[in-house]
């Protein structure tokens, strides 16, 4: 079976905070804490069972990995990675598609609301 | 409060849309540690409901899809819900966009509700949240505002990569992608204990063959590599 041993993944680490930049080491429950609460917010139990959630953190993991991966194999062809590498990718998945649109542009709108807000503060400041 | 309205004026007149309800980059900017305290505190505190829905009344049952959410499914909010972030952006300094943000649309009244720029979107979207019942509400809630940390994507996309330059769009962007594939994840689990007629919390079993079921369906991107030595 190809089914990945989830629970017996050999990447723990014991509570290093060094950022692991070069080292392949992961630490286990990176993302404990936001996935209980979003795993609630999408269904489950208001307190899920850890096991469940290491469950999808992994999962979680080595999806981000193989995307990543893939993003990388698109990306060296045309230079670097890039966001447009994942969007690519999730050509076909319409709903995370138009989601990742939305981040974008939203993300956008308020680097610029920041600036105008920047800009506007400045004026306030050289006018009193 | 208000003082800073021109440049937002200013800045909004350039968008197409009307301006997003939840400063979202925001909050994945900044840290997102404050969301977790105010999952647990803050309550109902940034959705803000119940005050000002006394204006929509009137609105009233303009539902056409009712995506009547029963009491522990929730309503499949994928593409057109912003991301649940929103807290952080109000009791951050950027209080000042949800103000003006306000202003700009006091039809939408808060700058909460998701906005696909369109107002009959909204009305929906506001009709059907002043009907929740306290227990959908919080869970609505932490489906909007519980997020990956992008501090923690950036390290492990650093870590996958080998390269230091992950930009924070990039991180956005996955964190979001991410969220949406729990969603599915957990959605797809809740199916499998329907049809398997068990209740309770998710177990790692229906996890497991939700994620099967969602490899069959493409869903989840194949290695072409084996992956050995684990």
């Amino acid at each position: 079976m190809s089914n990945p041993s989830i629970g017996t993944s050999s990447k723990a680490k014991v509570g290093s905070s060094q950022p692991s930049e070069t080292s392949f080491k992961r630490k286990r429950g990176v993302f404990q804490k936001d996935l209980q609460h979003m795993m609630y917010g999408f269904g489950d139990d208001a307190n899920p069972l850890p096991e469940t959630v290491t469950l999808v953190e992994d999962i979680v993991v080595e999806y981000v990995t193989d995307l990543a991966h893939k993003a990388q194999d698109i990306g060296t062809k045309r230079g670097k990675l890039s966001v447009e590498d994942f969007l690519y990718l999730i050509r076909k998945d319409m709903p995370k598609l138009n989601r990742c649109t939305e981040l974008l542009s939203m993300q956008e709108e308020l680097k610029q609301a920041r600036k105008a807000f920047e800009v506007d503060e400045e004026k306030l400041a050289t006018l009193e | 409060m208000k003082q800073s309205k021109d440049p937002f004026e200013a800045a909004l007149e350039e968008q197409e849309e009307s301006p997003p309800d939840s400063p979202v980059g925001e909050d994945e900017l900044n840290s997102q540690t404050p969301n977790e305290a105010q999952n647990q505190t803050d309550g109902g505190q940034n959705i803000l409901v119940d005050d000002d829905d006394d204006d929509y009344d009137d609105l009233g049952p303009t539902i056409k899809n009712p995506s009547h959410p029963s009491s522990s499914s929730t309503p499949k909010l994928h593409s057109t819900s912003v991301n649940a972030s929103v807290a952080a952006a109000v009791t951050n300094k950027n209080k000042e966009y949800d103000d003006d943000e306000e202003e700009e649309n006091v039809d939408v009244e808060l700058s909460k509700f998701p906005s696909s720029a369109d107002p009959t979107k909204m009305a929906k979207m506001q009709a059907i949240l002043s009907q929740f019942t306290e227990d959908q509400m919080s869970r609505y809630e932490s489906f909007r505002r519980s997020a990956l940390q992008k501090s923690n994507m950036r390290r492990l996309l650093v870590s996958i990569t080998g390269s230091q330059k992950i930009s924070l769009p990039m991180t956005i962007v996955v964190c979001g992608i991410a969220k949406m594939f729990v969603g599915e994840l957990v959605e797809k689990a809740r199916m499998v204990m329907t049809e398997r007629k068990e209740s309770g919390p998710i177990r790692p079993c229906h996890i497991r063959e939700a994620y099967r079921r969602l490899k069959l369906e493409g869903k989840v991107p194949k290695r072409s590599v084996q992956r050995l030595f684990r």
